[in-house]
């Protein structure tokens, strides 16, 4: 049996294809690749609606079941799971129709909107480490911005993923420290040139090589940035004299004003008094 | 160029369920799975000899021949190592030292001889690197001997139908026929087409695994590999 170059690609396409006979769904189209497996989307027959369908690649690794346990607004929930009769694993779960992170920071959205992101994936990574998940694997792919600007962490991670090596941390077994520099990672990319040295400063900390020098935990690197964005002290930089205050004279300007203006009409009476 | 050998063309044997690279090797099965490789990569092998030095056929056999018979004399397996390199990767490295070291030692030979002629005809009209055709024959014989498996499956198990709509459409050079068309000819209604097809190609992608899991050396391996194919 010789196979020509055109039969040759055929049957590759085909037998990469997901077989969903016997199941409720009808194959649409090839929307992405994630660590484990091929993302379609699909139509559900049953409820007449689309669903996005990952097809693991093989060995299952529990992924559905890791993501159904977690009920957050920012995690993709999961509707179903079940194996296709070409013996892969796969489960459905809504189709999100928006941008990937790293698009959707081409439309130059403000530093508000920008750290307003990572706030909510902030959210639900501390989440899941309370419900003990740990997400493995956080980039700008992995993050999804609706159409009405809900974001969602997409492709928890399972045990055989490695990371993405711009967004990894240095150590080996991985915790949720290495999340916290996936963290900082992903605030460093969203982050406009220049950016504000505090901002710099939290990114730098939640980055450490040493997982011992980050954030202990994930509410501190929220707590660290609420702080920024209320215009007080973060605790990751220690903030030389002029800085201090010219943040206090950003956060009180309206009484600075007052007294500056307080102060104009006090000399303004003295010299007429005087003159 | 002269026409290609049609050894490593077939693959007759149905599969049994294959013990993956590093297991067999470290079950004493060295030999078993020096078969599975060759089954696989003899061709592949022997097309990237012939367009990586120019070789004609007979030279190209020979150093393919001689690169697997060195293979099982030096212990090949043994110094495969999965963290550094994929089996597919390791075992071209491997190839292209090999048949570097016998060019350079036929071309001291004829040092001061007649000028050689360089053949890249073939290459020049494929567009394709050595590496590119390679990894096509690759692919090339892993759906060869999976279809001979399914081929052979249909045929233990009374489906030879089932194969026989495969052939007439996965396998059909040029046009496709329609699902129609299948079942007009087969006076078959035409789901019972789509759901032949869909049997024959789970049971392809099955055998091509299969014939995967036996070369690569753990299911990190397989998936990586899987997934280049399926790409």
């Amino acid at each position: 049996m010789e196979l020509s170059d055109s039969v040759l690609d055929h049957l590759r396409r085909v037998a990469a294809l997901p077989d969903l006979s016997g199941t409720r769904y009808e194959l649409e189209t090839e929307i992405g690749r994630g660590g484990m497996g091929i993302v379609y989307s699909a139509r559900d027959r049953v409820l007449d609606r689309r669903v996005a369908l990952k097809v693991l690649d093989l060995t299952p690794a529990g992924e559905a079941q890791l993501i159904a346990a977690l009920e957050h607004p920012a995690i993709v929930p999961v509707y179903e799971a079940g194996t296709l009769p070409d013996g892969r694993e796969f489960y459905a779960m809504k189709l999100i129709s928006g941008a990937r992170l790293d698009a959707y920071l081409a439309e130059q959205p403000t530093l508000a909107e920008r750290l307003r992101l990572i706030w909510r994936v902030g959210e639900a990574l501390a989440y899941a480490h309370s419900h003990g998940v740990i997400h493995r694997d956080l980039k700008p792919q992995n993050v999804m911005v609706g159409k009405f600007g809900e974001v969602y962490v997409m492709d928890w991670g399972v045990k055989a993923i490695a990371g993405t090596p711009a967004f990894r941390a240095p150590e080996g077994p991985v915790d949720q420290r290495s999340d916290i520099y996936g963290l900082g990672a992903l605030l460093r990319f969203v982050l406009p040139d220049p950016n504000p040295p505090a901002l710099a400063a939290i990114t730098a900390k939640a980055m450490r090589a040493d997982p011992a020098g980050r954030y202990p935990d994930v509410p501190a690197f929220l707590a660290d940035m609420e702080r920024f964005e209320q215009g007080m002290a973060v605790q990751a930089w220690p903030e030389p004299l002029w800085h201090r205050l010219r943040r206090f004279a950003a956060r009180n300007a309206v009484l600075l004003w007052l007294l500056a203006a307080y102060t104009f009409a006090k000399f303004l009476i003295f010299f007429l008094r005087k003159f | 160029m002269d026409a290609d050998t049609a050894i490593g063309g077939r693959g007759d044997h149905f599969p049994s369920t294959q013990l993956s690279l590093l297991e067999a090797t470290a079950s004493s099965l060295s030999s078993e799975a020096l078969d599975r490789v060759i089954t696989i990569y003899w061709k592949p092998v022997y097309r990237f000899i012939r367009l990586k030095f120019h070789k004609n056929n007979e030279d190209a056999k020979d150093l393919t021949q001689g690169f697997f018979a060195t293979a099982l004399e030096r212990d090949f397996f043994a110094r495969f190592d999965p963290e550094k390199a994929s089996f597919r990767a390791y075992l071209r490295m491997a190839v292209e030292r090999f048949a570097a070291n016998q060019h350079a030692a036929a071309h001291r030979q004829k040092r001061g001889g007649d000028i050689e002629f360089e053949d890249i005809g073939e290459q020049a009209v494929s567009g394709e690197s050595p590496e590119q055709v390679f990894e096509r024959e690759w692919q090339r014989q892993l759906f060869c001997l999976a279809v001979d498996d399914l081929r052979a499956h249909s045929d233990a198990c009374g489906k030879q139908l089932e194969f026989q709509i495969f052939q007439a459409y996965d396998l059909a050079e040029g046009e496709r026929p329609s699902y129609a068309e299948l079942a007009s000819q087969y006076g078959l209604p035409e789901t019972s087409v789509t759901n032949y097809l869909a049997w024959a190609r789970r049971m392809m992608r099955s055998f091509v695994m299969e014939r995967l899991r036996g070369t690569t050396a753990g299911w990190r391996e397989l998936r990586d590999e899987m997934r280049r194919l399926w790409s």
